[in-house]
């Protein structure tokens, strides 16, 4: 894949609405890792052959909430399904750009990155158990931003699932490269400024040597 | 809001006018003035209307005092109350407490009242407490303008403890539940509408008093959040902050569209928040004395093992499974007494007792069995935390038992906490152990959970010290 022809954008012109395409090229700027892809604006050409096989095909918009709901994530893509895939993504969600990854094979659980502006206290950041039912564990733990490597490390020690970063049943998902993670994503919400308002990394999972942000959404202020 | 205020002329002044101080028996006036002269400097009475207060020379208006006091206390109603505060600005008095409620507490009329108070002092050097509050309450130098009951015979004393509440009711009741089991007080200061002063004047002030040993804050809005925790986190490597923040914030209200607001919600943000600066977070005002008594009371814990000793095995078993629970994060386990400790329990007392962790000397064991038992545990290099059991019903247990605890208890570098029987004696065995500068509890999961605050006291250290 040629990340050449993605669309630059400095970090500090951010879109109002960015959408999952805009906010991963936000967030590997402050070096959290994220899937190769390409967005595809409506009548975009496409070259199947940029591509190593299976993908991700991702409807890519800020304004749909749910898309795997809606049917917006299609998994396991081949070379072969490609075109048929983009086709049917242009009937269902006409004049919305496409969101092309590399498919993310990972074990070990699923988490959630958060922040979000608090009134007492301003911006906050959140790590816990993640994925869609993330909202039914509530195992997640807060701090305020900016924080250190070290103060990210006790909100991992926090959590029912930290045990799968110190080696539970054969994990090693690493806890150190997460503080990382929590401790720039901190800084990433800081760095947005004023216009900052909230931020999912969800999941973010642990393959290969890295935790990687399958999917993340930016929400903005405005006025 | 100004910092860094000098608090003295509130916390210690040379002299106070009451305004407002009144013979009718039952008024606030009256209560406030008639407590106020056990203070040891001048307490001037300020009273248009009456010649004579009390036997002491009644003051026409703040005008006519014969000196500049440190402190006016203004016990009168709200929009007279503002008019006063005025004079007393312009007289140059540095501290208010206005008593009177129906303030920004009491709708948009109140409100504008509030503001005008606040627009008075704004360029001078006067500050104020409240208005909406009982002021405050210092055993040691006998400053006291609380006009309700407040537990005050048992909190005589005095301590190191300075209990900030932005709510009077809370506070006094709060108050008399520590009186209960024995509490040391340094300071009471209601905050009321925080119209001035706030909590983060008196984080500071006490932070920097040697006399303090823990803060204990009630909070219901922290007007200065991000200020309130550096300065608690600057405190905490001193001494403990204990905050019982009550009422559900509203972060999180309009972050609903992702996640992380939703699972916010109101509260965890501030349980983070809190961890993270330092700050030890409690529930409800037991829980909130509780910690305070703890902390002030005791060294942090250098570890998390508990041994726990008892004439009555059943709470033995009952404090295990208290320390076997993780609460707040905070894990404590069972020690494992070494077999020395075992063996000099063992001599100590009977063939029949249990001498592993947790010990049973049974309803047989004497004053002089328990506290050899308790040295021996101390001693043991495997014990970070000692509970004590102190029951009095069993027939070879006599009054002495305090004593027979409290000499082996005095020398130890490792916390002690009691827990003594349930009943009609009990705050006063409670009590009496906290004459001997014991801290005792009534129930065995309050005295487990002492051990917790304990533990949860030095891993801040730690971290901040990091």
């Amino acid at each position: 894949m040629d990340r050449k022809t993605t669309i630059p954008i400095d970090s500090f012109l951010v879109p109002g609405y960015p959408d999952e395409f805009e906010t991963k090229l936000l967030l590997s700027k402050w070096g959290i890792p994220v899937p190769r892809g390409m967005r595809f604006l409506p009548g975009e050409k496409f070259d199947p052959k940029k591509f190593i096989y299976p993908v991700v095909v991702k409807v890519c918009s800020a304004h749909i909430l749910h898309k795997t709901d809606q049917g917006g994530v299609v998994m396991g893509v081949e070379s072969s399904r490609i075109k048929e895939v983009l086709n049917d993504f242009e009937n269902k969600f006409p004049g919305t750009p496409t969101l092309v990854e590399e498919q993310i094979h990972f074990r070990g659980p699923e988490l959630i990155v958060g922040a979000l502006v608090d009134h007492s206290f301003g911006t906050a950041v959140m790590v816990g158990a993640g994925g869609v039912l993330t909202e039914l564990y509530k195992d997640v733990a807060f701090r305020l931003a900016p924080l250190t490597f070290q103060e990210a490390g006790r909100m991992l020690r926090e959590l029912t699932v930290s045990p799968a970063f110190f080696g539970y049943r054969g994990l090693k998902c690493d806890p150190d490269s997460l503080s990382r993670i929590i401790s720039a994503t901190a800084d990433f919400a800081v760095g947005i400024g004023e216009r900052f308002s909230q931020l999912d990394i969800n999941p973010l999972v642990f393959s290969g040597d890295r935790w990687i942000a399958l999917d993340a959404k930016l929400v903005l202020n405005h006025g | 809001m100004q910092n860094n205020s000098n608090l003295n002329e509130l916390l210690n002044p040379r002299s106070i006018a009451v305004i407002g101080a009144t013979n009718t028996p039952g008024r606030v006036g009256r209560i406030i003035f008639e407590q106020l002269l056990r203070f040891k400097g001048p307490v001037y009475p300020v009273n248009i209307r009456e010649k004579e207060i009390l036997g002491r020379k009644s003051y026409e208006h703040v005008e006519v005092l014969p000196e500049t006091v440190d402190l006016a206390v203004i016990a009168i109603k709200a929009e007279s109350a503002v008019r006063i505060a005025h004079d007393c600005a312009r007289k140059g008095i540095p501290k208010l407490i206005i008593v009177a409620g129906g303030f920004s507490e009491s709708g948009e009329k109140g409100r504008a009242l509030e503001d005008w108070l606040v627009s008075i002092i704004q360029n001078s050097n006067t500050r104020i407490l409240g208005p909406n509050t009982l002021g405050l309450f210092l055993p040691h130098n006998q400053l006291d303008t609380i006009f309700v009951d407040h537990g005050d015979k048992a909190l005589a004393g005095g301590g190191g403890v300075a209990f900030i509440s932005q709510s009077g009711s809370v506070g006094t009741e709060a108050l008399g539940l520590a009186s209960n089991t024995g509490f040391g007080l340094r300071a009471f200061v209601g905050l009321g509408n925080k119209c001035d002063l706030d909590e983060l004047d008196f984080l500071s002030w006490f932070g920097q008093d040697p006399e303090t040993t823990c803060l204990a804050f009630y909070i219901e809005s922290l007007s200065q959040g991000r200020k309130f925790l550096e300065k608690a986190r600057q405190t905490s490597l001193i001494k403990p902050v204990v905050v019982l923040k009550a009422g559900r914030s509203e972060a999180g209200a309009d972050a609903v569209s992702s996640h992380t607001g939703r699972l916010a919600g109101s509260d965890r943000v501030v349980g983070g928040a809190f961890r993270q600066y330092g700050v030890q977070r409690v529930f409800d005002d037991e829980e909130l004395c509780d910690a305070a008594k703890t902390l002030s009371g005791l060294p942090p814990a250098q570890g998390n093992r508990v041994a726990i000793l008892t004439p009555a095995g059943g709470y033995g078993v009952m404090g295990a499974d208290h320390v076997e629970m993780t609460r707040g994060g905070i894990r404590l386990e069972m020690a494992r007494l070494s077999n020395k400790t075992q063996e000099q329990i063992y001599k100590t007392s009977f063939s029949f007792a249990s001498c592993r962790n947790p010990v049973d000397l049974t309803a047989s064991a004497n004053d002089r069995m328990i506290g050899d038992a308790l040295s021996a545990i101390i001693d043991d290099d495997g014990v970070d935390i000692v509970i004590c059991t102190a029951f009095f019903s069993p027939p070879s247990i006599t009054d002495g038992l305090v004593e027979s605890i409290a000499s082996r208890v005095r020398d130890s570098q490792k916390p002690v906490i009691v827990f003594t029987q349930y009943g009609p004696f009990t705050d006063s065995y409670l009590r009496q152990f906290h004459r001997e500068g014991i801290v005792g509890f009534p129930s065995i999961g309050r005295a487990v959970r002492a051990a917790r605050f304990l533990v949860e006291r030095a891993g801040i250290l730690q971290s901040i010290r990091a």
